[in-house]
């Protein structure tokens, strides 16, 4: 699909119009206006949804692998088997550091990798959007909330195509048309495991309150050129008040990046 | 440069050596998420020195900080350190200002494999005993 500046300007203008909406919003004043929901303190909108408004920590889940690095990575005993003869899932480094290390060239980590990223997280909840900002590397999903369908005829991306429904108190979230891509950050752990999703990824997210404090977010791979069968682990999230009053950090990868290729040289 | 992978250097003040040799010795693994920490540097060859901070360059993706260290030949030795990025140290309350040029430093941390004068730096202590983790996320942590 070839898009053309009219359309450029049109989605600039458009998002400019999400923001603005958001701002303007009254479920933007929540949660302070929030009524709780009983006895677990629930925040909700205007309309009575769940508000997921605030600032977070990365999804954390206790026990399962750990990685030598920040991040959360997923627990490899959650995978369903691997399909016979399907895409590797496994790739080991080549030696060529534009596929061993594509983020010290300032490429994006991508969905589900940047969320598991140790960065605060903040959601900014509207009617028709959740928009998920992620500090590291500043990524942003635009998740629409209204019912329409995914987007087709668009190149695979990074982070998926998102939209989401209501089930009950649970939001979930469908992500599709998906680059193959790092899955996750194990490598830092082995570099024989670079864990790698196919181009036929499809995830999906259930978000709802533990209590007024803590997200459930479980997170759902089905992948059918490698998995047979969708796996699914669950992480929370905790919420920062003290985050959000200090805001997210602007994160410019390009900035001051003395690792081109891996290669780290000060000045 | 200097072949020993260890080096001590002590402070002037007597005070602070007797502090810091109270210390346990203890230098956390640098927690990098997106740096080739594995690539890059060597975590069997820890380094220690201290000198005076001649530039800070608080940025991202990565910090970056420089040390000159006087060696005992008289040469100096020009560092320079890495460590986590500029937001997930302020929210762990270190801000730039905590490391500033003209400050004299210890620094431990992780030397470059290749030898140089690059390191990552792990731990920062400052004359009056206080210490930073500089890396990407705090060594105590329970999860991840």
């Amino acid at each position: 699909m070839t898009i053309t500046s009219a359309d450029w300007i049109g989605r600039r203008l458009a998002f400019g119009a999400l923001l603005a909406g958001l701002v303007l919003s009254p479920a933007r004043l929540l949660p302070q206006n929030a009524k709780a929901s009983g006895a677990k303190g629930m925040p909700r909108t205007a309309d009575g949804k769940p508000d997921f408004s605030g600032v977070y920590e990365w999804p954390k889940s206790d026990g399962g692998d750990r990685c030598k690095c920040s991040a959360t990575v997923f627990d490899h005993k959650k995978f369903a088997p691997f399909k016979p003869g399907g895409m590797p899932f496994f790739e080991p480094p080549t030696g060529d550091p534009r596929h061993d290390e594509p983020r010290e060239f300032c490429m994006p980590a991508g969905f589900p990798s940047g969320m598991l990223s140790a960065n605060a997280v903040q959601f900014v909840q509207g009617k028709n959007y959740l928009v998920i900002v992620h500090e590291f590397q500043r990524m942003t999903r635009i998740i629409p909330l209204d019912g329409r369908p995914h987007r087709t005829e668009i190149e695979p991306t990074y982070f998926g195509d998102p939209v989401g429904h209501w089930e009950g108190d649970t939001l979930v979230v469908e992500s599709t048309n998906f680059k193959r891509w790092g899955l996750d950050d194990y490598y830092y752990t082995d570099r024989n495991q670079y864990r790698m999703h196919s181009d036929a990824l499809r995830t999906v997210e259930h978000i709802r309150w533990l209590d007024g404090k803590t997200l459930s977010y479980q997170l759902t791979i089905d992948d059918p050129k490698v998995f047979t069968a969708p796996w699914t682990q669950d992480f929370t999230m905790a919420l920062h008040p003290d985050w959000d009053a200090s805001g997210l950090y602007e994160y410019v990868c390009e900035e001051n990046n003395r690792c081109p290729g891996g290669k780290c040289k000060g000045e | 440069m200097k072949t020993s992978s260890v080096r001590i250097v002590s402070f002037a003040s007597l005070a602070l050596g007797l502090a810091l040799g109270a210390l346990p010795v203890l230098i956390p693994l640098p927690l990098e998420a997106h740096h080739s920490f594995a690539a890059e540097y060597d975590d069997t060859k820890p380094v220690k020195f201290s000198g005076v901070v001649t530039k800070v360059e608080w940025m991202n993706p990565h910090i970056w900080f420089y040390v000159d260290e006087k060696n005992a030949d008289g040469t100096v030795t020009h560092w320079a350190i890495s460590g986590g990025a500029p937001g997930q140290l302020m929210r762990r309350g270190i801000t730039k200002d905590v490391i500033q040029p003209g400050m004299n430093i210890m620094v431990e941390g992780f030397r470059a494999k290749d030898g140089t004068d690059n390191a990552n730096g792990s731990k920062v202590t400052f004359p009056d005993g206080r210490q930073v983790f500089t890396s990407s996320q705090e060594p105590d942590s329970k999860k991840n």
